[in-house]
């Protein structure tokens, strides 16, 4: 009977070719849509771990609470012996010193004379040790416009754009100026190895990148950081890890009337990132259902319609001994078939999309010229595995939503009627 | 006559018009032997397809009883209904109505495909069927592809490939001339000679009457005359 069934779907054009349609333009965009925000808000996050949270955050209670204002004098001291203890407790993570500090940059002449200068956002991470992972995660070989990665200790990358304000060439010099750790000045001159850009306008707008070692000699800050970032291995966050790992530190470490002992943050409880993490859980959901309520009010009326082209095919059936629940059931069966192959050439559309997207993206530099947010300029699509059966929901549930609705009329059919009804 | 397959006993069907009744069928008695050739015979409006409708389990009788393949109609269930519809009972339409997007072998096939025979059963049977109304040749034709008389004979073929103990045809030959009629009408006298199939017309087409063994004349829902034919 399914063989049977399924020539008929697929000779009868009109009873297919319409479902068909419409469910794979729906598959289609639910997976488009779904990949897209997947990737976007995934995106997001990752920037904001790699470049600002790390999937666990330690700081002093009183950084952590004025961080804004990016207070050195308020950093942690005796950061290696943290880390190594922190190494020991959690091999599964990756730890690293950040410091974040602002100031101006100072371009000279050939005399020594300012030639142009601008206020500076900074940021130090480890270039320099062999086994720093810092450079891979924050992307900044593939970031790198001209130039080369820092190589020694005095080299640093400018954003590109900064750079080309203010008139700088790989090779030339500049001067950083900025506030130690106990409030006095700092300044210490660099030498431009290369220009980044990280595809973000807050940090593509005025930025500077040095070794941590140099940061803290610059700043005073030796054998001190901001902050220690830590990362899952894997590279993937993981929530419920983190939490113990947090509470564990944090009732060992943390003393709540020191405000200088360190207190440990997972990535959720930071920058909003944890609504942005259900947000991206719910999307989905959201979208499908969407999809099914939608698509099955239009396949219910298709359904209707095919009903009323196949009345005499129903008819015949009832009259050669076929139940009413047999035909409601066929029904149903077509419409499973109908769903798959849909959701099938859906799910093939929506991918090669999603994949054309997740290659090359959308720009939205110009849309986000003024924005702050943890963004990449370029939205690009995430392909997980997902995506492969994510579609087929909202296309079998619309089409065998929509045909049940469609088929109940079949039960309310006089089957008496049924000779005068076949006298066409 | 030999053993009564068909039977109604004080038969009466209405329908309810406005606030009143419309009686179609009056005080039916009538017994139907296994075998028989016979035609409900009448005008338009004379009880003819209610009647059929009845026998064929697709109605019910709203007194008295109708008894088929010794199993009251009034008392089966819908599924019972068809279950008896679909072992016993056969149904030939005036328009064919053949499923255009199937073959021909297809059509025929579909009868027995709710009888869930294998596949090797169902084969022999089908063929035996169109070989019974001539159209082995035409096994994988469209419906779109046939002549009005060879439609008529695949519906005949489906019908019968099932091998039911009735068929019950409703102005099987009223779109066919009378070549086509003619052909028809012989391939059914055949067959019920062969298969011992009973076949219960409704017609008030001149060319069937002339193949009938028997005739009940029906006139305003009641038996006019039940009229035994003789010659052939």
């Amino acid at each position: 009977m399914i063989k049977f069934l399924f020539k008929g779907i697929l000779r009868d054009r009109s009873r297919s070719l319409l479902p068909i349609i419409i469910v794979s333009i729906g598959v289609m965009l639910t997976i488009i849509l779904s990949t897209f925000i997947k990737g976007i808000l995934g995106d997001a996050i990752d920037m904001s771990a790699n470049f600002m949270t790390g999937h666990v955050k330690v700081m002093t209670k009183a950084y952590a609470e004025n961080n804004k204002q990016m207070p050195n004098d308020l950093c942690l001291l005796d950061v290696s012996k943290l880390k190594n203890e922190l190494r020991q407790k959690y091999p599964k993570i990756d730890w690293a010193e950040r410091i974040h500090f602002a100031g101006l940059l100072d371009v000279p002449d050939n005399n020594g004379e300012t030639k142009a200068q601008g206020p500076t956002v900074g940021q130090a991470i480890d270039f320099l040790s062999s086994d720093s992972k810092e450079p891979e995660r924050m992307n900044i070989q593939k970031s790198i416009v001209s130039g080369l990665m820092p190589a020694k200790n005095g080299d640093a990358l400018l954003s590109d754009a900064f750079a080309k304000k203010l008139g700088l060439d790989i090779g030339n010099d500049f001067t950083l100026f900025s506030s130690t750790a106990n409030g006095s000045m700092a300044f210490q001159n660099f030498t431009l190895a290369g220009t980044v850009s990280f595809g973000n306008s807050g940090l593509d707008k005025g930025s500077v990148l040095i070794d941590i070692v140099d940061a803290q000699r610059m700043l005073d800050m030796q054998d001190a950081a901001g902050e220690l970032l830590g990362f899952f291995k894997d590279g993937q966050y993981h929530d419920e890890s983190a939490e113990t790992i947090t509470k564990a530190f944090n009732t060992s470490y943390h003393n709540e009337g020191d405000e200088f002992s360190p207190i440990m943050f997972r990535l959720k409880e930071q920058n909003n990132l944890g609504s942005l993490l259900d947000q991206s859980k719910y999307m989905s959901f959201i979208m499908m259902s969407i999809f099914i309520f939608a698509m099955s009010i239009v396949l219910w009326n298709t359904g209707l319609l095919g009903g009323l082209r196949r009345y005499a095919e129903f008819g015949v059936r009832l009259a050669l001994g076929e139940e009413k629940k047999h035909i409601f059931g066929t029904i149903l069966i077509e419409a499973l078939m109908i769903g798959i192959i849909g959701s099938g050439v859906g799910t093939c559309l929506g991918l090669a999309i999603s994949l054309y997207l997740q290659e090359y993206g959308i720009d939205f530099s110009n849309e986000l010229k003024n924005s702050s947010m943890m963004l990449p300029s370029v939205h690009r699509a995430k392909i997980t595995s997902e995506a492969y059966y994510i579609g087929f929901i909202p296309g079998i549930i619309a089409i065998v939503l929509g045909n049940a609705l469609s088929g109940i009329g079949i039960f309310k059919r006089q089957t008496a009627q049924l000779f005068k009804e076949l006298e066409v | 006559m030999k053993e009564a397959i068909i039977k109604s006993k004080n038969l009466t069907k209405k329908f309810p018009v406005g606030n009143g009744y419309f009686t179609a069928l009056e005080d039916i008695n009538l017994e139907i032997g296994k075998g028989e050739f016979l035609g409900l015979v009448g005008p338009s409006g004379s009880g003819k397809t209610t009647l059929l409708n009845i026998f064929g389990s697709l109605d019910v009788p709203s007194e008295g009883e109708a008894t088929v393949m010794d199993k009251n109609v009034s008392q089966l269930s819908h599924g019972e209904s068809a279950e008896l519809r679909n072992k016993h009972i056969g149904f030939i339409f005036q328009s064919y109505n053949l499923l255009p997007v199937y073959t021909v072998y297809e059509n025929v096939e579909f009868a027995l495909l709710l009888q869930d025979k294998s596949t090797s059963e169902r084969k022999k049977a089908v063929m035996d069927a169109l070989e019974w109304v001539g159209l082995t040749d035409k096994v994988k034709s469209k419906p779109a592809q046939l002549s009005g008389g060879q439609s008529q004979r695949v519906a005949i073929a489906r019908a019968m490939v099932k091998k039911p103990d009735i068929l019950l045809a409703d102005e099987p030959t009223a779109n066919l001339d009378s070549e086509n009629s003619h052909h028809i009408l012989q391939t059914m006298v055949e067959l019920n000679k062969e298969l011992d199939t009973t076949f219960i017309f409704s017609t008030h087409d001149e060319k069937v009457m002339k193949y009938l063994r028997r005739m009940v004349h029906l006139k305003d829902g009641k038996i006019d005359k039940d009229q035994l034919i003789t010659s052939l």
